[in-house]
C-alpha cells in the first residue's frame, strides 16, 4: 500500500477516533459517578443530528446558529433523561438502572422513528466543512481535520472544568464515592445533572460532525457508534475520562487500518471492536487506563 | 518420637503469614497453631487485622507471603468453596444471610458441595434425586434444631429478628460439617441475655462434636468466659498468646488494646 | 397437598392442555394456531432466559446469539440438498453442510446441542466477570455470533439467509417443547442446585463460603440456558421457514428481556405470564399499526407505534412495578390451595 494511501488512512483514522471519544466520554463519566452503563446515551448522536437539520430547514438558522443551540438542546435532553429515567431508581438494584436505559433508548429511537419517519434524511454539510483539501494525491475533506482539533478543544474545556473548578472536584468526588459526598452536603442530583450536561453536549458535538461525515442520516443512526465508542470506554479504563479518549483514538484508527490492511475482514468489522472489548475484559478488566487489579 | 513442626497432630496451622495491601501490611507474620476441639480466641483494636486473618483462611484473600496448613493439607491458594469443602466454615461480622431464601433454604444451601447426584438427575426427576432432597431436609432441619430454630424454618431469612441472624448464620456454617468453624463477631449486637444464649449455644456445639472453634470478638467478657486460649493482634501483628488469665493481666496487651483505663464492652 | 393430589391434578392439566391444542389444531384458523406457537415458542425463551437473567442473577444479555445458533443448526440440518442449493446462489455451502439431512427432531436437539456447546466455549470469559462487565461481555458475544452468521456466505449463506423452510413447527412440537422447557427448568429450580444459584445470586461470597462453587453452578444453568434457547430457535425457524441473520439482534434480547421483567424477575410463571402477555399484545398492538375505522373516521396507522409502547411498558414497570407480576414468587397447587383456603375463611360467617 502507498505512502499517501496509508497517511490518508491514518488521518481517517484519528479523525473517527476524535469522534468515538467525545462521545466515550459521556460514557464514561456517567458511569464513574453512577455505575451505569448508559445505554441510551449513542442516542443523543441522534437527537442531535435531527435538531440541527430542523434548526436549518424549519427555521431557517445558518448553521452557526443552529448548531450549537442543537448540541444545548441535546444537553438538556440528557439531563432529562436522567431526571426520567435514572434519578427515581437511584436505590435500585443495577439490574434495574440497565433495564430502565435500554427501555430508554429503544423508546427514544422508535419515537423518533414514529414522529420522524425511518426514512433516511440527508444531513446539509455547510461549506465550511465540506472543502475538500487536495495535497498530491491526498483528498481530505477539511472536517476530517476539523475533527481532532474540535475533539482536542472540547476536551481540554472539559477537563479544565473537571479539574479546576468546584464543580468538577464535586464530580471527581462522587465518582470515588458516592456516599461521602452526599454526606458532605453536596447537592448530588445538581452534580449528576452537570454530569449529563457535559457528557451529552460532546456526543451532540460528535453527532454533527458525524452526520456531516456521513450524510444520511435515520432514527437508529447512534446505534453504532454509541456501542463502539461504550467499547472505547471500557477499553480506556471505565470512569477515566483521559482512558475514554485514548481508547476512542484507538478504536477509531484500529478500525480503520484493519480493514485498510486487510480488505477480506470488513464484513467483521463491526465484530472486531466487541472482540478487542472481550480481550480486554479477560486479561485487563479495568482497562488500559484503570488500576490493575488487586488479588 | 520426634517433635516436628510439620506434624499432622497439628490440626491447623498459619506459619509467618503476612497480607500487604500496596505498602500497608494488614497482617504481618502471623502464626497460630491449633488443636482439634480447641476454643480459641482472637482480639484486637478495630483495624487489628482480625478478619484479614480469617478471610485469608478462607480463601477469601490471598497471603503475599506465609502459609496456611490444614490436616496436613497446604491450603494457602485454594478457592473459597474448596477450602469449605475440605471443613472449614464460617459466619461473617456483618450479617451476609440469604435475605430473599427461607431459614431452611439458608441451611440447605450448606450440603451443596457434598451433593452426589447430578443437575440431570434433578431434571429428570429421578428418585435418587428425591431421596438426596429429603436426606437434605432432614440433615438441614437438624441444624436448625440444634439452633433453636425450627419453628421459623419457613420464615424469610430478612425477617427474622436480628440474634436470631446470627444463630441461624451459625447453624448454616455447622451445616457444612467443618472440622473447624471461624466465627466472626458472633456477639455483636448482641444483649446481654442473647450473649448468654450465644454462649450456650457454643458449648453445646462442643458437646456434640470435636470442632474446632475460633473466634472474633470485641466483647471481653464474653471471650474471657468462653475461651480456652487467646491471641491478641495489633496493627497486624501478634502481641500475646496465652489463656485468659494470662492475657488478662499481660502489660502489652493492656497498653495495646485496653488503653490503660479498662475500656472493656461488658 | 399430597403428592398424589398434585400427580392427578398435574395429568388433568396436561389433559386439558391436550385437548385445547387438538381443537385449535383441527378447527382453529391459520391466524389463530399461529398465535398459539407464538406464544409457546416465545414461554421456552422466556423460560429459559429467566432461568439465567432472574433465578442465577446474572444480566444475560446476548440470548439472541444462541437462538440465532439454534435457528440455523436445525435450518440447515433439515434442509435437503436440494432446497440448500436453492438457497445458496452465491456461494456454495461447505462441506458437510450441503449434503447433510437429519429429521426434523434430530435436528432440533442438535440445534440445543450445538447451542449448549458455544455456551460451553464462551462461559469462560462470560463467568469471569459479574455485573456490568458480563452484561456487556454477553452483549458482545451476541453481536459477534450475529456478525459471523452475516459474515458467513458459505455456512448460512449470510445476509440472504435461509428461505422455503419446510414448516414443521406444529402446535404438538412447540407446545410439547414449552412444556418440557417448564418442567425441566422448574424441577432444577426447586432442587438444591437451584437453591445453589439462588444463593450466588443473593450474596456470592456468603455461597462461596457455604461451599458452592459459583463457575460449576452458573455454566450448568447458561448451558441449559442456551439449550432450550437453542432448540426455540430451530421451532422459530421452521414456524416462519424464513430465517436471516436481521432476526437474531439485540432487539431479540430487548423483547425477552420485557417479557421476563414484566412477569417478574426471578419467577417461571412470571416469565410464562410475560411471554403470553408479550405474543398477545404484539397482536393486538397491531392494530395500532394500522389505519383504523372509527365511525365515518379513519385514524391512519403509525409504524413504530408497537414499539413504543412496548417501550414505554418496560419502563413503567421498571421505574413504577419493579417487581413485575409475579415478583420472585411462582404459582403453585399449593399457593392455590392456600389463597382457597384463604377465600373460603373470609366467606363463613
Amino acid at each position: 500500500m502507498s505512502l499517501t494511501l496509508f497517511l490518508q488512512q491514518l488521518i481517517n483514522g484519528v479523525s473517527l477516533g476524535s469522534l468515538y471519544a467525545l462521545i466515550a466520554i459521556g460514557y464514561t463519566m456517567v458511569y464513574g459517578i453512577l455505575r451505569l452503563i448508559n445505554f441510551a446515551h449513542g442516542d443523543l448522536l441522534m437527537v442531535a443530528a435531527y435538531a440541527a437539520i430542523y434548526g436549518v430547514l424549519l427555521f431557517s438558522l445558518p448553521w452557526f446558529v443552529s448548531f450549537p443551540l442543537a448540541v444545548i438542546a441535546t444537553g438538556a435532553i440528557g439531563i432529562l433523561l436522567d431526571r426520567a429515567a435514572y434519578r427515581p431508581l437511584r436505590q435500585a438494584p443495577r439490574v434495574s438502572l440497565l433495564i430502565s436505559a435500554i427501555g430508554a433508548s429503544f423508546l427514544m429511537e422508535n419515537l423518533a422513528l414514529v414522529l420522524i419517519g425511518g426514512i433516511p434524511k440527508p444531513f446539509p454539510r455547510p461549506d465550511f466543512f465540506g472543502y475538500v483539501i487536495k495535497a498530491g494525491d491526498l483528498h481530505i475533506l477539511v472536517l476530517t481535520i476539523y475533527s481532532p482539533v474540535i475533539t482536542l478543544l472540547l476536551v481540554l474545556g472539559l477537563l479544565y472544568i473537571v479539574f479546576k473548578t468546584r464543580a468538577g472536584k464535586a464530580m471527581r468526588a462522587a465518582s470515588r464515592d458516592f456516599e461521602a459526598t452526599r454526606l458532605m452536603g453536596i447537592n448530588l442530583d445538581r452534580i449528576i445533572a452537570l454530569t449529563f450536561l457535559l457528557g451529552s453536549s460532546l456526543a451532540a458535538a460528535s453527532g454533527i460532525m458525524w452526520a456531516m461525515k456521513y450524510p444520511q442520516i435515520n432514527p437508529f443512526m447512534g446505534v453504532i457508534p454509541g456501542v463502539k465508542a461504550f467499547i472505547a470506554a471500557v477499553i480506556g479504563g471505565i470512569g477515566n475520562i483521559v482512558g475514554a479518549v485514548f481508547g476512542g483514538f484507538l478504536l477509531g484508527l484500529c478500525e480503520i487500518l484493519i480493514v485498510a490492511l486487510l480488505p477480506n475482514l470488513a464484513e467483521y468489522r463491526d465484530a472486531f471492536a466487541f472482540l478487542l472489548l472481550i480481550g480486554v475484559l479477560l486479561f485487563r478488566p479495568t482497562g488500559i487506563m484503570g488500576e490493575p487489579v488487586i488479588q | 518420637m520426634e517433635e516436628d513442626s510439620n506434624a499432622v497432630s497439628s490440626f491447623f496451622q498459619m506459619r509467618h503469614v503476612t497480607r500487604e495491601f500496596g505498602g500497608l501490611k494488614a497482617v504481618s507474620d502471623f502464626s497460630i497453631t491449633l488443636e482439634r476441639g480447641e476454643l480459641t480466641g482472637l482480639i484486637g483494636p478495630n483495624g487489628a487485622g482480625k478478619t484479614t486473618v480469617f478471610n485469608m483462611i478462607t480463601g477469601m484473600l490471598r497471603p503475599t507471603a506465609g502459609d496456611i496448613t490444614w490436616n496436613g493439607e497446604n491450603i494457602t491458594r485454594l478457592a473459597s468453596h474448596l477450602i469449605t469443602a475440605r471443613g472449614i466454615a464460617r459466619t461473617f461480622q456483618n450479617i451476609k444471610l440469604f435475605a430473599d431464601m427461607s431459614v431452611l433454604e439458608n441451611v440447605m444451601v450448606s450440603c451443596h458441595y457434598s451433593i452426589e447426584s447430578s443437575f440431570l438427575t434433578a431434571m429428570l426427576g429421578l428418585p435418587k434425586h428425591g431421596r438426596e432432597e429429603k436426606r437434605i431436609r432432614e440433615h438441614s432441619m437438624k441444624y436448625l434444631e440444634q439452633a433453636g430454630l425450627a419453628p421459623l424454618a419457613f420464615e424469610k431469612a430478612q425477617n427474622l429478628p436480628y440474634g436470631l441472624q446470627r444463630k441461624l448464620e451459625i447453624a448454616r456454617a455447622l451445616a457444612t460439617q467443618p472440622g473447624m468453624l471461624l466465627l466472626d463477631e458472633p456477639a455483636a449486637g448482641m444483649n446481654p441475655m442473647e450473649k448468654m444464649e450465644l454462649a450456650a449455644f457454643i458449648r453445646r456445639i462442643r458437646e456434640k462434636s470435636e470442632v474446632t472453634i475460633f473466634l472474633i470478638e470485641h466483647d471481653m467478657k464474653f471471650v474471657m468466659n468462653i475461651c480456652e486460649r487467646i491471641k491478641v493482634i495489633n496493627y497486624g501483628q501478634s502481641i500475646a498468646e496465652g489463656t485468659p488469665d494470662e492475657i488478662r493481666s499481660d502489660p502489652e496487651v493492656i497498653s495495646a488494646y485496653l488503653g490503660g483505663a479498662s475500656h472493656a464492652q461488658g | 397437598m399430597s403428592k398424589k393430589l398434585k400427580f392427578r391434578l398435574n395429568v388433568v392439566s396436561l389433559v386439558l392442555l391436550f385437548g385445547v391444542l387438538c381443537l385449535f389444531s383441527r378447527y382453529g384458523s391459520g391466524y389463530q394456531v399461529r398465535i398459539l406457537n407464538n406464544i409457546a415458542i416465545f414461554i421456552t425463551l422466556a423460560v429459559s432466559y429467566n432461568f439465567i437473567n432472574g433465578v442465577c442473577g446474572l444480566l444475560h444479555l446476548g440470548p439472541n446469539g444462541f437462538i440465532a445458533i439454534g435457528a440455523y443448526t436445525s435450518a440447515l440440518l433439515s434442509m435437503t440438498p436440494a432446497e440448500k442449493e436453492i438457497n445458496f446462489i452465491l456461494e456454495h455451502a461447505i462441506w458437510p453442510i450441503d449434503v447433510i439431512q437429519v429429521p426434523f427432531v434430530v435436528s432440533l436437539v442438535a440445534a440445543g446441542v450445538v447451542a449448549a456447546f458455544f455456551a460451553f466455549l464462551i462461559s469462560f470469559p462470560v463467568l469471569r466477570v459479574r455485573g456490568d462487565y458480563l452484561a456487556i461481555v454477553t452483549l458482545g458475544f451476541g453481536e459477534v455470533i450475529r456478525v459471523l452468521c452475516n459474515a458467513s456466505q458459505s455456512v448460512t449463506n449470510g445476509p440472504l439467509g435461509l428461505k422455503g423452510l419446510y414448516p414443521h413447527t406444529n402446535l404438538w412440537w412447540s407446545w410439547g417443547v414449552a412444556t418440557l422447557t417448564v418442567v425441566v427448568i422448574q424441577r432444577l429450580i426447586n432442587s438444591n442446585y437451584g437453591l445453589a444459584m439462588k444463593a450466588i445470586r443473593e450474596d456470592e461470597t456468603a455461597a462461596r463460603a457455604m461451599g458452592v462453587d459459583p463457575f460449576r453452578c452458573l455454566m450448568v444453568a447458561f448451558l441449559i440456558s442456551a439449550f432450550f434457547s437453542g432448540i426455540a430457535g430451530g421451532l422459530l425457524a421452521h414456524l416462519i421457514t424464513t430465517i436471516s441473520p436481521g432476526l437474531f439482534t439485540f432487539f431479540l434480547t430487548f423483547n425477552l428481556l420485557i417479557m421476563i421483567v414484566v412477569g417478574g424477575l426471578g419467577s417461571t410463571t412470571g416469565a410464562v405470564i410475560g411471554a403470553v402477555l408479550f405474543a398477545w399484545g404484539g397482536e393486538a398492538l397491531r392494530a395500532v399499526e394500522q389505519p383504523m375505522e372509527i365511525g365515518p373516521f379513519t385514524i391512519p396507522g403509525i409504524p413504530g407505534m408497537r414499539m413504543v409502547i412496548f417501550s414505554l411498558i418496560l419502563m413503567l414497570v421498571i421505574l413504577f412495578a419493579r417487581k413485575g407480576i409475579m415478583g420472585r414468587s411462582e404459582l403453585s397447587w399449593n399457593s392455590l390451595e392456600s389463597k382457597l383456603a384463604g377465600w373460603r375463611r373470609t366467606r363463613t360467617p
